[in-house]
């Protein structure tokens, strides 16, 4: 026979609490909100029902990432307690919308809180960088959407250097993951983008990037983020809080990476192009030469042209100066000894005539 | 030429190299040496992204 145990109310209470802790750590609930309400601005109270039963809920308003309403089905993780007077409660660690429904709800509601505060700003986006050359990379690698994004970073460039960040990337511990992931990469700045990338699932597969700190970590990384997250049609909250939106995966690692074969045929053809504007050069230096030669001829003969005019008409100065031209007016030339008896010489044009001297006298002027 | 050069850093080169055709510095004696590096790079670069394969690391760091 087993010995009677004796507690007293607070041992008992104690006990049971550890118990609850041990057997039902990590547990998720699944219910529809109703009575949400928010006490002195500090603490989140409602119950979470179910066509039964009623659990009665309770969390710090800073753990509350999505926005609630009564009504919302939503499933809460976290540990169920009694307190000390005596209530039971379920003291929620995360919470996630669940079904189409709620999740619409909670996307519109929180869009537009984030939205007034500027999270969602087009001036904030940042462009990815021109030489990409280390890239960070939060994903689970067991992911097909992973799987994809390598195979065609592979097919596209080469040389990269790739960290990848293992985390969860759907269910309610995958968002506090993929910030954790983020808090990395910003510490230890050795990647000059980070892509956050997950294939395609149901809306409440991709409910955690919906979740409001995970929203504020991207807005407020110093590294540019771009997010491929399910298909085209998903659109994530996460998403409009990125600098750059991949609409898949497979697209993240085009936006990240050129097309080698299209980059080395346009490398070859700005090569080849210079090959047709040197021949163009060349010919211009040679057509350049060609007028410099024929300038310079054009001056020389100038030159020539210029002195041979000088020189006739030194020549007729010459010759009006050349004493075959005063006798051909008809002048006449005297030579000889100018006295009295004696026989002098008269040049004319045609003529020499020799004479005597008779007398001679000065002129009067 | 580093060893140690990046594609990204060749193709920068390489785009510098072209720029020089176009530009004031252009010498024409010079033009056919540096018209045969332009091309030898290209064949580098191509080379390069032929072969070079990206480098993917695993974290092990545990995010939870």
């Amino acid at each position: 026979m087993q010995p009677e145990l004796k507690l007293s109310v607070s041992e008992f209470v104690d006990t049971l609490n550890q118990n609850l802790e041990y057997s039902y750590s990590g547990v998720t609930v699944v219910g529809e909100v109703a009575s949400f309400k928010v006490n002195q601005g500090k603490w989140v109270f409602f119950d979470l029902k179910d066509d039964e039963s009623v659990l009665n809920c309770f969390l710090p308003v800073f753990q509350l990432r999505v926005p609630l309403e009564d009504g919302m089905k939503v499933a809460v993780s976290g540990i169920p307690k009694l307190t000390k007077w005596g209530k039971f409660s379920f003291t929620v660690q995360n919470i996630l919308p669940v079904g189409e429904g709620s999740i619409k709800k909670s996307f519109e509601l929180l869009k537009a809180k984030l939205e007034k505060e500027g999270l969602f700003d087009p001036l904030k986006k940042r462009p990815l960088p021109e030489r990409l050359e280390n890239i960070g990379v939060i994903s689970s690698p067991q992911a097909a959407g992973y799987a994809d994004f390598v195979k065609i970073l592979n097919e596209r460039w080469g040389g990269l250097k790739i960290k990848v960040a293992k985390t969860q990337v759907q269910g309610t511990i995958a968002a506090d993951q993929i910030i954790k992931a983020l808090k990395y990469f910003n510490e230890r700045n050795e990647v000059q983008v980070i892509a956050i990338i997950r294939g395609g699932g149901s809306a409440d597969d991709l409910a955690v990037f919906n979740d409001e700190s995970l929203v504020r970590a991207i807005s407020a990384s110093k590294i540019p983020v771009v997010t491929g997250i399910g298909h085209e049609i998903d659109v994530s909250l996460s998403d409009l809080a990125a600098d750059v939106v991949g609409s898949t995966p497979s697209n993240v690692a085009q936006l990240l990476s050129k097309d080698k074969t299209a980059e080395i045929l346009h490398l070859k053809e700005k090569v080849l192009t210079l090959k047709t504007n040197l021949i163009e050069k060349i010919n211009r230096q040679i057509d350049e030469n060609g007028s410099q030669i024929i300038s310079v001829a054009d001056r020389t003969i100038e030159r020539i042209v210029l002195e041979l005019t000088h020189l006739e008409e030194k020549a007729k100065v010459l010759n009006a100066l050349n004493p075959e031209s005063v006798l051909k007016q008809g002048y006449a030339i005297l030579s000889g000894n100018l006295s009295p008896g004696n026989v002098v010489q008269i040049t004319t044009f045609d003529k020499i005539i020799e004479t005597e001297v008779k007398n001679v006298r000065k002129r009067d002027y | 030429m580093s060893e140690k050069e990046t594609i990204n850093q060749k193709i920068e080169r390489l785009n510098k190299e072209i720029e020089w055709f176009y530009g004031d510095d252009f010498d024409l004696g010079k033009a056919a040496e540096n018209y045969k590096e332009s091309i030898e790079l290209v064949k580098e670069i191509e080379k390069d992204l032929n072969g070079l394969k990206n480098e993917i690391e695993i974290l092990s760091e545990d995010f939870s």
